[in-house]
């Protein structure tokens, strides 16, 4: 690269870095969602979960008719669970999610039924659409399913028939998932707010330094200047890609406190976000800030006004913003075009950041590659089309 | 010292048509057959009605696009093959002048003086010795945001003015500016006309005959994309057989506008 090259190409880079800068408003409304968000939602989740902690601490069931099945509340208490009795209105309320938790409801002639052998029938009560309430289910099926396995162990051993026999098979669960591996079910959102806050941050400056400087009709002052048009165009794109890095490390900082403030202690524990993290995750931002940052700015450079410009950058950013959604509809399922994918392939490279995995040079090396063609291509088109775009401005 | 020899330039457009049906190609001739020779030490005019072709000529001088035939020349280097060391030696304030609005004018005018090739120190010296030519001093520290259209215009023209090109180009440069602002433009470019000034070339183009007549000490008529007549105020009356400029140029421009048609 040529001195002079390198020197107006910095000329504009830091015009349009501060020019962009001073636009406070809409850096402050582009930092709300890029910075807030996230943090805010990883405290709502960590809430959730340490509610459902407390819950399952406090070893409460809510029982209708408890007083027609002694035997089941001599076994609950065993188990050292609190027996309450459940409002009168619990179906109502179930509906209306003012009651958060699932309901056992026991018929009249349980006791009578149950010892004569005619297998009484109980309603487990719950409202699917009822997250919370749903979620206690599982403790409760698990419960009862015990004082089944437990009323015929004592009937087979009334007749003299090993209770083994009823078990033919011991199955015991392994989780193979590493601590930090089950906590990505919650650190999961955070790549998915780091690549919007790359987009966030580029997107605004892209428009800007394109289309926004068409409108205003400073586009063609700027391209009567002796500056080699690719200097004008690698300035633009350096100051583009720049601010959407800026912005994606303030919003992969703003997790740094963020948990600090978890509620669940053992959410706490398995949340591993540190200066490491936050390293390798912008690291693998840089090719996605490159090559998008292009992409916006040639999408844009034809657009006649700021508007227009704005509805076709719109179909990038969803389509970028929601890529790592198809991993979420699709766990585990994790197949090799994901890399090849601006947005989804940041997204499963972080995603094995925080379950502790090391990336190997050849799961890095698509997204690097990806950028990089696209960067190369749109900005080629960007400078070819600049002076097309100032004489059909007319 | 600029020459502008026959150029040329044809567009393809299409305008109307309606949601289903594409408009038909439609060819304009925007230029076909301008010349202008502009000496330095002179201000020479580009007089024309709206649409003549005035601001496309420009803007193949400035090296926007390639006219498709004829040559343009700036002290003797082409537009066509060296446009960046023409446009080193003008200043242009085009018909497109926008200002960046969250840029002071003070910086305004030395991001172009820098794209110039200046050192910051320099773009900075040199802004300031601008506004006190222009009288813009007390605005050169604000942003471009709430500048008034006459505030807008100086600004403009001092950004073009930055690298003291030896030729300056002017596209309307009065349009939108009162009666005091348009004379201190005036006082301006005479300054810069004069050996005090530098002895500037100076090519400004107009639609308003006063501006002319004030100004010019060259005009060039331009209509329907040709240069029509050119030659000094004077010569240009007597070409007409006339006593006001007004009526000549309107004999000059239009009455071959009906030969040719």
């Amino acid at each position: 690269m040529s001195t002079s090259l390198m020197r107006n190409t910095w000329v504009v880079l830091a015009k349009e870095v501060v020019d962009a800068l001073r636009d406070r408003r809409t850096l402050l409304r582009l930092l709300i969602p890029a910075v807030a968000m996230g943090p805010l939602l990883l405290l709502a989740l960590s809430g959730l979960i340490s509610s459902l902690e407390e819950r399952a601490e406090k070893r409460e069931l809510l029982v209708m008719g408890i007083e027609h099945a002694p035997s089941l509340r001599n076994y609950i208490e065993r188990q050292t669970y609190t027996i309450k009795t459940a409002p009168a209105d619990y179906e109502a309320k179930l509906r209306a999610t003012t009651l958060l938790e699932p309901v056992l409801v026991i018929g009249k002639d349980f006791e009578r039924e149950l010892l004569e052998g005619e297998q009484p029938t109980v309603e487990l009560v719950s409202d699917s659409a009822n997250q919370r309430a749903n979620a206690g289910m599982g403790a409760m099926q698990r419960l009862l399913g015990g004082f089944v396995r437990e009323r015929a162990g004592l009937n087979l051993a009334l007749r003299g028939v090993s209770t083994e026999l009823l078990q033919a098979v011991d199955v015991q669960e392994r989780d193979l998932a590493s601590t930090q591996a089950r906590a990505t079910r919650i650190t999961a959102i955070i790549p998915m707010f780091i690549i919007m806050a790359v987009l966030y941050g580029a997107l605004t400056a892209a428009l800007d330094s394109t289309a926004g400087e068409r409108e205003r009709g400073s586009l063609e002052p700027l391209l009567m200047n002796p500056v080699q048009q690719i200097a004008l165009v690698l300035g633009k794109w350096g100051a583009v890609a720049g601010l959407g890095m800026a912005v994606a490390v303030l919003s992969s900082l703003s997790f740094i406190p963020a948990q600090w403030l978890l509620k669940s202690d053992s959410l706490q524990a398995m949340f591993q976000f540190g200066g490491h993290e936050v390293m390798v995750f912008l690291l693998l931002q840089l090719p996605l800030a490159a090559g998008l940052g292009a992409l916006l700015m040639a999408l844009a450079i034809r657009s006649k006004t700021f508007k227009e410009a704005q509805a076709g950058s719109a179909l990038v950013i969803t389509l970028v913003g929601l890529a790592p959604m198809v991993s979420l509809l699709n766990p585990g399922g994790e197949a090799s075009w994901y890399l090849w994918l601006p947005g989804l392939a940041q997204n499963t490279l972080m995603m094995l950041v925080l379950k502790g995995e090391s990336l190997s040079l050849a799961q890095v090396m698509p997204s690097v590659v990806i950028g990089l063609v696209l960067m190369v291509v749109c900005l080629g088109y960007v400078a070819r089309s600049m002076r097309r775009a100032v004489v059909g401005q007319k | 010292m600029i020459q502008i020899d026959n150029v040329s330039k044809h567009f393809v457009s299409r305008t109307g048509g309606s949601l289903l049906k594409r408009a038909p190609k439609k060819i304009v001739h925007a230029v076909q057959g301008v010349s202008v020779e502009a000496r330095s030490g002179r201000i020479t005019g580009l007089l024309g009605a709206n649409g003549a072709g005035k601001t496309t000529t420009l803007r193949m001088l400035g090296g926007l696009f390639q006219p498709d035939s004829g040559t343009i020349s700036v002290d003797g280097i082409p537009v066509a093959t060296q446009a960046r060391a023409a446009l080193a030696r003008m200043g242009i304030l085009g018909d497109a002048h926008g200002l960046y609005p969250r840029l002071s004018a003070r910086e305004n005018i030395s991001y172009f003086g820098r794209l110039q090739g200046m050192e910051p120190d320099a773009a900075n010296a040199r802004a300031e010795e601008l506004a006190r030519l222009l009288d813009m001093g007390s605005i050169l520290d604000r942003r471009a945001e709430g500048f008034s259209q006459g505030e807008r215009m100086k600004t403009a023209l001092a950004r073009a003015l930055v690298h003291d090109p030896a030729n300056i180009v002017l596209d309307e440069p009065t349009n939108g500016l009162d009666v005091l602002a348009t004379r201190s433009l005036r006082e301006a470019l005479r300054h810069l006309r004069s050996v005090e000034g530098g002895s500037k070339c100076i090519v400004f183009s107009t639609h308003i005959m006063q501006e002319v007549e004030l100004l010019c000490e060259h005009v060039v008529i331009v209509a329907q994309g040709r240069s029509v007549a050119e030659g000094t105020v004077e010569e240009l009356l007597a070409l007409a057989g006339e006593t006001r400029f007004e009526d000549a140029f309107v004999k000059l421009a239009f009455n071959t506008q009906r030969e040719a048609a």
